[in-house]
């Protein structure tokens, strides 16, 4: 990359100018292509080829992703500290229960709003306390905290699910289509614009990333650390425990195993964000692009007919392979 | 191992030279800039001989060359009766002619007890299966505490005994597979830097008793008055080149210093009077936690120079007044505004910036563009109250290049891909752009190129010239002669004293913050 003349007047023109030579758009765009890939290949693969590209399915595979996808949202915000949160998909099933719970005892949609919303904040809340206040590592402290929520989901459920009694205006909003769009999807798009939003275009967002490069350097500088590590976490919990509301809005009820089917491929997908489109950087349109380049891969593998735990091997996989590629990137920068 | 060291032993012997390392003519280049220029060294057995010199004499690169870790361009090094050729040292041989290192830095296992931290530099001793033998290897470390003179209970953490405690297990344990205290050379890189007073006394006793067992220990330091009180010979360097060697007993502390800076020292430019306004910085014996109280008026217009070495409390009382340290009595006034700093936000807020000392640990963001890593420090007016306006902020991050000539392909471009000097800039510009009342700057030229660094004296001389005020931390003297109005001494966590107008010279602040 040339240098310009800090003293010409030139240079200024220069300046915006991005240069970007095929290795850099490969490493940005890697991920979109392999999506891409992935689509067709499904497509045209014989043993696929009539069910993978049916309306049907494209259907399922784009709303029945959304909620994981919003949890992922949730754990990129303390990620971007560099810090994890393990809680996301437990959070998010314990919102989907009580809210199913309370709902299908007949209470009103608003309040049980509240309730998911609210007992993420709670979570959230805790996990911030517990690593910011007491000095728990984050890691233990999500992973504690996700083991005795699913304690309580089972104290609750006695394992079984909650179905009946949901408020039909609820399943419409989560089964339903606007102007040909899944309800849901539009939640989806609010919901990565509120997170992009906050991590880009303000300067919390901002510190947030400053945080997650260099955290002496943001106490230096006079970032409030505490406060801004806190409020990651109870965003998140936040965020997770609304993504409990749509499960139950889609499902029509709430399965107590459905937490922790999405934390798996919610933090693959958070950490992979790091090698997608902004390659070095925790994104959410990268997140949302390897949520569904991994649901392409899972739901392709399954309609060939691969047996379900193979679906265990993607998303362990691709836990693995986002970190790698995260630090590989910024190793390089 | 042993057997070697016995082998050698013998041919020592029959060497009837006092002299365990004997280095002839040691050059080494780096680049244009001559590091060691045909220097001499020798070191007798059972003595200690410092090694002084200031910021770029050539100390560090003359122990590097003994060490093995780097070549020299000619010389040769006879060590322990063997002759070594000075290019070709590797690591292992010194090692096995008995030269050992302890480094300023700490490097004892806090949580480990003793008879651990002995074995970790040794290797434990284990038993048939291969399990520690922790009956001999107590017996050892009892053994190596005795002969070292070293009052602890084997089984003592580390982060339980005193500091001096833990220099002389890092002595012991770095010389424990030697046999006879003749057959070594202990090398001693600034021993006594993170000691308090009462801690260094008790040091150097036990190094005089080391010495008089036949111990050779070369002693590298700054401060003058150890030298005086344990050293039998000094070698003075400067500039690459053996200035003398000199018997401490038979000169006086002005005379060593005049060797170590040479004549050229007064002549560092002088930085024009400048004209100052009112008072900026009042401190009223303002005590941050762990110094002493502080009493420090700082005008508007002045750049103030704080003279100390290395644990003198200089860093700490820097960042202290960033808020970084809490302040446990007195005052701090910032024109004529009480300010009570909780935080280091209290800090930013009352126009207070800091430039910590170590750039990439606690200044930089990595991952970050220049851009991201100036506009940090506030957003203010690129927040329209609903979103960040990035163009602004973009446009605002050009022009800052522009202005702290900083050499970057723009704003956008990852941080790290700019050299020492220039992310330095980098982080002025993240302050000063806010329009600071007061700059504090530790060491704000370290690894940092001579080009850069007059920039960077510019940049904080128009900062300054606008109405703030800075304070200045340096290990280098000469850069603090040649920019600062007046510089204060510290010593022990205490303010000992100021030098003003034609008093600022570098043997003056030697002479004080060493005393």
């Amino acid at each position: 990359m040339s240098i310009p003349d800090p003293k010409s007047g030139q240079s200024r023109a220069t300046i915006f100018i991005h240069r970007p030579d095929i290795s850099r758009l490969v490493e940005k765009y890697a991920f979109v292509g392999l999506l891409i890939a992935a689509a067709i290949f499904f497509s045209f693969f014989t043993p696929t080829a009539e069910t993978f590209p049916s309306q049907a399915n494209i259907r399922t595979l784009i709303t029945g992703n959304i909620v994981v996808a919003i949890v992922a949202l949730a754990a990129l915000i303390p990620l971007v500290c560099e810090e994890f949160d393990l809680s996301v998909g437990a959070i998010a099933g314990l919102s989907s229960i009580f809210v199913a719970d309370y709902l299908s005892g007949g209470g009103s949609i608003g309040v049980a709003c509240v309730i998911g919303i609210g007992l993420g904040l709670v979570i959230g809340g805790l996990n911030a306390f517990l690593i910011t206040v007491v000095g728990v590592n984050s890691v233990i402290t999500t992973l504690g905290t996700s083991i005795i929520i699913a304690g309580i989901i089972s104290q609750k459920t006695g394992g079984r699910a909650i179905s009946g009694g949901i408020p039909r205006e609820l399943i419409q909003f989560g089964t339903g289509t606007v102007y040909g769009l899944p309800t849901l999807a539009i939640a989806l798009i609010l919901a990565g614009m509120a997170t992009w939003y906050l991590l880009e275009h303000t300067p919390f967002g901002r510190q947030l990333y400053a945080y997650g490069s260099n955290r002496s350097a943001a106490v230096l500088v006079g970032i409030r650390t505490k406060f801004v590590l806190s409020t990651s976490f109870v965003l998140a919990g936040m965020l997770a425990g609304a993504a409990g509301i749509l499960q139950v809005a889609r499902a029509g009820g709430a399965d107590p195993r459905v937490g922790d089917s999405f934390t798996l491929p919610a933090l693959a997908a958070a950490f992979l964000s790091a090698a997608v489109l902004q390659p070095g950087r925790y994104n959410v349109a990268g997140t949302i692009v390897a949520i569904y380049f991994l649901a392409t891969l899972n739901s392709g593998l399954n309609l060939a007919g691969a047996p379900p735990y193979i679906n265990y091997y993607v998303n362990g996989a691709a836990l693995i392979v986002g970190v790698a590629l995260a630090v590989a990137f910024s190793r390089r920068k | 191992m042993t057997q070697a060291i016995l082998r050698l032993t013998e041919n020592t012997a029959a060497v009837s030279d006092a002299a365990i390392l004997r280095a002839t003519g040691i050059s080494k280049a780096f680049g244009a800039t001559q590091a060691l220029d045909l220097v001499d060294f020798s070191l007798q057995r059972g003595s200690i001989h410092a090694l002084l010199g200031g910021n770029g004499a050539g100390k560090s690169t003359l122990i590097k060359v003994f060490a093995g870790v780097q070549h020299a361009d000619s010389g040769q090094l006879d060590l322990a009766g063997r002759t070594l050729d000075a290019r070709l040292v590797r690591p292992a041989n010194v090692h096995q002619l008995g030269m050992r290192f302890v480094h300023q830095q700490n490097a004892t296992f806090p949580s480990l007890s003793i008879i651990e931290n002995m074995a970790l530099g040794s290797g434990f001793i284990t038993g048939r299966t291969g399990q520690i033998d922790w009956k001999r290897q107590r017996a050892r470390t009892v053994s190596l505490l005795e002969h070292y003179g070293i009052a602890a209970n084997p089984d003592d953490r580390i982060s339980d005994i005193s500091p001096a405690k833990k220099k002389m297990v890092e002595i012991a344990r770095a010389l424990q597979d030697i046999d006879g205290a003749g057959d070594a050379v202990l090398v001693l890189d600034e021993p006594t830097a993170s000691l308090p007073t009462t801690e260094v006394d008790l040091l150097l006793d036990a190094l005089r008793s080391y010495a008089a067992a036949g111990q050779a220990i070369i002693y590298v330091t700054h401060r003058l008055e150890e030298v005086f009180a344990i050293a039998d010979a000094a070698t003075v360097l400067r500039n690459g080149r053996h200035v003398a060697t000199l018997d401490p007993r038979r000169i006086t502390p002005d005379h060593l210093i005049e060797h170590m800076m040479g004549k050229a020292v007064s002549l560092a430019r002088k930085p024009e009077p400048r004209p100052t306004g009112q008072t900026l910085l009042a401190l009223d014996r303002y005590q941050v936690k762990n110094l002493q109280p502080v009493s420090l008026h700082v005008m508007e217009g002045e750049v103030v120079g704080i003279a100390g070495l290395i644990g003198s409390g200089r860093t700490r009382f820097l960042k202290g007044l960033f808020g970084g340290f809490s302040a446990v009595s007195g005052t701090m006034h910032i024109r004529g505004q009480s300010i009570t700093l909780n935080g280091i936000s209290d800090a930013v807020r009352a126009g207070i910036a800091y430039v910590p000392e170590d750039r990439v640990a606690d200044a930089l963001f990595g991952k970050l563009s220049i851009a991201d890593n100036s506009a940090i420090s506030g957003f203010g007016r690129f927040w329209n109250g609903w979103r960040l306006r990035k163009f602004a902020e973009l446009a605002e991050m050009s022009r800052l290049i522009d202005e702290f000539l900083i050499k970057a392909a723009g704003p956008d471009a990852a941080i790290t891909s700019l050299s020492g000097g220039n992310q330095q800039k980098v982080v002025l510009a993240r302050w000063m752009r806010l329009k600071p009342s007061l700059l504090l700057l530790d060491e704000p030229t370290q690894g940092v190129d001579v080009g850069a660094r007059a920039e960077i004296y510019h940049l904080i001389d128009r900062a300054v010239a606008a109405g703030s005020a800075a304070i200045v931390v340096s290990s280098d003297f000469e850069e603090l002669v040649s920019h600062c109005d007046r510089v204060v001494i510290m010593r022990n966590g205490a303010l000992i004293g100021e030098v003003i107008g034609d008093q600022v010279t570098v043997e003056n602040l030697n002479m004080m913050a060493n005393a």
